[in-house]
């Protein structure tokens, strides 16, 4: 049986809007976290994301394409296709979850989507290490 | 589908899951179902007589006419179903924040200071640019304003295709109104049913054009000058700057070529994941931090153990002994007070102590130390060892006080405290204990536990002097009345905290009021088990051993010192109990501690100096405002 660890905490890192509303999240290392991962693994996973997100959302030749033809073919292309914006969606998932497997699962930790938040924020679940605390 | 699964084309009033359900409001369909009638009835009339038209003039005016309603019917259908960008509901992310959290919380925004609200409905703070729509009770993303003509909010999803909506619409009415125009002016002289029905089309598209007109002029400024309705129509940026923006140009790509922003509401499955101990660990002191942590749960268990350890001794304990048997030599130049000759130091040894010697004899063993506390000792000694001697069985407490006694005559330093030989000398021990103990406490010098319960003694014992004993007397019990202030006062701060949720951004403001509670209760955790016991004694003491009445009404009645003498027994012996001696010295302590008459008392009991204790009690806190030292140290002011 699969037997959960119990979760300790939460920890919420939060949207970086010094940019504007670009979705971009705060690198800023939680205290919380101090004593279950390394700060540059934490960052390095943060910019990875934020890149990511700017990715999506730049302006550029693809997603003017895609516009061009939702309107000439009266928005019934979203329902074959898939949005630029969605194709990186699915790129950042999966990122998480190499992630989590990788790195933060071995930590106790667990990295959730943003988007199961809204895009507002990226929630880490600390998980009790039975293994200290017997 | 899978373009407008994601999209959620569910619409803006079913997407989301965790929304509770609304009553069906009909009157909320009729301006959406005015437009739709208008919509596609006028253009189906007006395609009636296209045929016409495509004859006499040429056959793109239909298809033309076609492309551009099917547009605009395209984009009405898309602001009317498609998701604005509603956020899902917060259902778990720190629920305290209902309580505690700020209304506002502030980000800079390219340099700008924009305010984030807190939706007690949402549960979150409002992102830049969000709103909560009253109408569909959801907050949205980029929230530009609710449109009842296609009865949905207007949002970051779909507020491109209620852009183009209006531009088309505009177009199509123009189309509609001009070659029904033609129509009728080629058929000026036949104006016979057809004509009628062109007629009409054309007022409909005349009287819709004026107000569709002005929505679309309006729109492409705020597009222009990346604002949203919501933002102009509140005055948001009226003189100000606007963070949003980008410039004019870019500003319009954004609307129109950004790509479709995702579906942000709660239909995703929750990822699954095996988290499993043991755990990989940093390179960091995390032992460090695991052991603090432990400390701090030591500490805190280990005080509440202390408590109810001394409760229970408290309640154990045998009535309160004799005046004369409490506080032995704390040496005083008139022995009025001497009947309090000596007191148990420790309320274990006070357990086992019989019954005590008479008053006289303690009284004229007093005389003694007084003179022995100025320095010689050798006389004292006897007395005290045979008294010492006596009791050994009495001493259930650490051998300190058994080292103190037994060592007894020792000349050493004396202070004028009740000191813990002062205990084993017992009943009869009084100046000679005291002797005995001290000599005793100073040779063996380690009697850390010992150390509090005399320096107990010692600040409570007041046996000589009347002046003495209402000075110790009064400390305790200024105590008391600090702990009554710091009790309503910890109170007073506790009952607000349900309203911390809108004081809290006042208290960032106030930060004084914080480390005012902190302080209040450290003040009362350490002294809580006083209050009990000893509420009685305050009450039926306070016009005597309030510190705010001068020293005369220490003085005054003797009887009401000795009670307070008792009393303050009372008190010793719940605090000798505990084992964390430097909460019980502070406790004990830290009343003198503001009076000038307070240092010089620990002074006393800590070094081994001579005892001048006479001088000690001339000061006093002035102006009936009493200074209590908290456990944490920080020290502040009741007023008594």
């Amino acid at each position: 049986m699969r037997q959960q660890a119990a979760i300790t905490a939460k920890v919420f890192i939060q949207r970086d809007y010094s940019s504007g509303t670009m979705c971009q999240f705060q690198t800023k290392f939680p205290s919380e976290l101090e004593n279950r991962i390394d700060k540059q693994q934490f960052e390095e996973t943060v910019r990875a994301l934020n890149n990511m997100y700017a990715e999506a959302e730049k302006l550029g030749s693809q997603s003017y394409i895609e516009g061009c033809l939702a309107c000439l073919t009266a928005y019934t292309v979203f329902l074959c296709m898939e949005t630029h914006y969605e194709k990186v969606l699915k790129k950042i998932a999966k990122y998480i979850q190499e992630q989590n497997d990788k790195i933060y699962a071995p930590r106790g930790l667990l990295l959730t989507d943003p988007i199961e938040r809204g895009l507002r924020v990226v929630e880490i679940t600390i998980f009790e290490d039975r293994s200290l605390t017997r | 589908m899978p373009g407008f699964s994601s999209g959620g084309v569910g619409g803006g009033v079913g997407g989301v899951a965790s929304a509770p359900p609304r009553p069906f409001r009909p009157s909320r369909y009729v301006p959406v179902s005015a437009a739709t009638t208008f919509l596609v009835g006028a253009t189906t009339l007006f395609f009636c007589f296209c045929p016409w038209l495509s004859e006499h003039f040429s056959s793109v005016i239909p298809i033309y006419n076609g492309v551009i309603f099917l547009f605009t019917l395209a984009n009405f259908c898309m602001a009317t179903f498609m998701d604005p960008g509603i956020f899902p509901r917060e259902e778990d992310e720190d629920k305290e924040d209902d309580f505690r959290a700020p209304l506002y919380k502030t980000v800079e925004i390219k340099g700008i200071q924009v305010r984030m609200k807190w939706c007690s409905t949402c549960r979150f703070y409002r992102p830049p640019r969000c709103s909560h729509c009253s109408v569909c009770d959801n907050c949205v993303e980029d929230f530009d304003h609710h449109c009842p003509w296609v009865n949905n909010c207007i949002g970051r999803r779909n507020y491109r295709y209620f852009f183009l909506f209006l531009l088309s619409l505009t177009t199509h009415i123009m189309n509609v109104f001009g070659f029904g125009l033609v129509y009728v002016l080629h058929h000026q002289q036949e104006l016979d049913t057809p004509g009628a029905a062109v007629m009409g089309v054309m007022c409909v598209a005349g009287l819709f054009f004026v107000p569709v007109a002005g929505l679309t002029g309006f729109h492409i400024v705020l597009v222009a000058r990346g604002r949203t309705t919501n933002e102009q129509v509140t005055g948001k940026f009226r003189g100000g700057v606007n963070p949003f923006t980008n410039g004019c140009l870019r500003n319009i790509t954004h609307v129109l070529c950004s790509s479709q922003a995702p579906y942000i509401g709660r239909w995703r499955g929750r990822q699954m994941m095996e988290v499993q101990p043991p755990f990989l660990r940093p390179a960091l002191t995390e032992a460090q931090l695991e052991a603090k942590v432990l400390d701090n749960g030591i500490q805190n268990s280990k005080s509440s153990l202390d408590q109810m350890e001394s409760q229970s001794a408290d309640a154990e304990a045998p009535p309160p002994p004799k005046p004369e048997l409490r506080y032995p030599g704390l040496p005083r130049a008139d022995t009025e007070s001497s009947l309090l000759t000596e007191a148990p130091p420790t309320p274990s040894m006070y357990k086992y102590r019989p019954t005590f010697n008479s008053p006289g004899r303690n009284h004229t063993a007093l005389t003694h130390p007084n003179k022995m506390i100025r320095g010689e000792s050798l006389d004292s000694p006897s007395p005290s060892i045979l008294q010492s001697s006596r009791q050994p069985s009495y001493r259930s407490e650490p051998s300190s006080l058994d080292g103190t006694t037994v060592v007894g005559g020792g000349v050493g330093v004396r202070r004028g405290g009740g000191e813990r030989g002062e205990g084993p000398g017992g009943p009869g021990g009084t100046a000679g204990g005291v002797l005995g103990g001290m000599s005793g406490y100073s040779l063996t010098g380690r009697s850390y536990t010992s150390y509090p319960s005399s320096l107990v003694l010692s600040t409570g014992g007041s046996h000589s002097s009347s002046l003495r004993s209402a000075h110790t007397a009064h400390n305790p019990l200024a105590t008391l009345h600090s702990e009554g202030t710091t009790d309503t006062s910890y109170k007073s701060l506790a009952n607000q905290t349900p309203r911390n949720g809108s004081l809290s951004y006042d208290s960032l403001l106030t930060p004084s009021e914080s480390p005012e509670f902190e302080s209040a209760a450290h003040e009362l955790s350490p002294q809580k088990l006083h209050a009990p016991f000893l509420s009685s004694a305050v009450r039926g003491q306070t016009e005597v051993v309030s510190p705010s009445t001068p020293l005369q009404g220490y003085t005054s009645p003797f009887l009401s010192a000795q009670i307070a003498q008792q009393r303050e027994g009372q008190l010793l012996q719940g605090s000798a109990t505990f084992s964390s001696p430097h909460k019980a010295y502070l406790r004990a302590v830290s009343p003198p501690l503001p009076s000038s008459a307070g240092p010089l008392e620990t002074h006393h009991l800590l070094s081994t100096s001579r005892p001048v204790l006479a001088n000690h009690t001339t000061s006093k806190p002035g102006g009936g405002v009493k200074k209590v030292t908290g456990v944490g140290g920080t020290t502040y002011e009741i007023s008594v």
